[in-house]
């Protein structure tokens, strides 16, 4: 019994490390498949407006408006001329669309922005089809 | 120094490292997830539904928000946002069909987004259905 323990200490176990590159790349590749490029104007510089209401976002949104402090509006990252082109661009979006779910628009808007700037794009995205999702926050 | 180069060549295997592959993949995978935001925004859902316009009244029972600039009328009423919301919430808009969830939406020209925010925020937490309502021109 005593000899049998000994045997036993001496057997090294390697650990088979030859595929990890291989498992490593894998991932990578995984990774990069399954991202999917950052579209959320988080580069415009808006002030949020604030609502005890808001809430996480749960579901896909199809398209994402901005308008920055300058009234510039923005149709997924890219500066458009105004609420026309985005009603344009959103019913382009929309048109394979055939739930609810898949209709969903994000909004986002400077807080002191004008009835006369940010109306015109909000009925734009209703006209188009969009249901809005209104980007806010939640008062400290 | 041509005989020392051309001997050095010769027991050149041509093999490439691989050994260090592992490591540069998973510091490019750490790399990855350290950059990644993952990013979920607060938003409220506002479904504003699309007709015909109209220069009819709605029925004269429609409730109606009034924006003008910092101040805020429900049904010609003054009211803080507070009490917007309990009056909203009195109404049991979701026990209601949707034809009568409509609740008009107006602003004055000037008037924040914020403002506006709060009011679209209010009405679609009481199940409300915003219907904007357009200024004559």
């Amino acid at each position: 019994m005593k000899k049998k323990l000994q045997s036993k200490k001496r057997r090294t176990v390697p650990v088979p490390i030859a595929s990890m590159g291989d498992i490593a790349f894998l991932l990578i590749i995984f990774f990069m498949v399954c991202s999917e490029v950052s579209k959320d104007n988080s580069n415009i510089q808006v002030t949020l407006p604030f609502s005890e209401f808001v809430e996480k976002i749960e579901v896909p949104v199809a398209a994402r408006v901005a308008i920055d402090e300058n009234g510039e509006v923005y149709l997924d990252g890219v500066r458009v001329d105004g609420a026309k082109d985005v009603e344009w661009g959103v019913r382009a979006l929309l048109t394979h669309t055939v739930s609810d779910e898949q209709r969903h628009v994000q909004f986002k808007c400077d807080a002191s922005l004008p009835k006369e700037t940010f109306e015109p794009v909000i009925k734009a995205i209703a006209e188009a089809g969009g249901i809005i999702e209104a980007v806010g926050d939640k008062p400290n | 120094m041509r005989k020392r180069y051309s001997h050095e060549k010769k027991h050149r295997s041509g093999e490439i490292p691989t050994g260090s592959f592992s490591d540069i993949a998973f510091l490019l995978i750490i790399y990855f997830l350290v950059a990644t935001t993952l990013v979920k925004v607060k938003t409220i859902t506002a479904d504003l539904p699309t007709g015909e316009k109209t220069s009819q009244p709605q029925s004269d029972k429609t409730p109606i928000v009034n924006l003008r600039g910092a101040e805020i009328f429900f049904n010609d009423r003054k009211v803080t946002m507070p009490e917007l919301n309990d009056r909203l919430g009195a109404l049991e808009l979701g026990t209601q069909e949707p034809s009568k969830r409509v609740i008009m939406l107006e602003s004055a020209r000037g008037t924040p987004y914020e403002n506006y925010f709060q009011a679209l925020a209010s009405i679609s937490r009481h199940d409300g259905v915003v219907a904007i309502v357009e200024e004559d021109e």
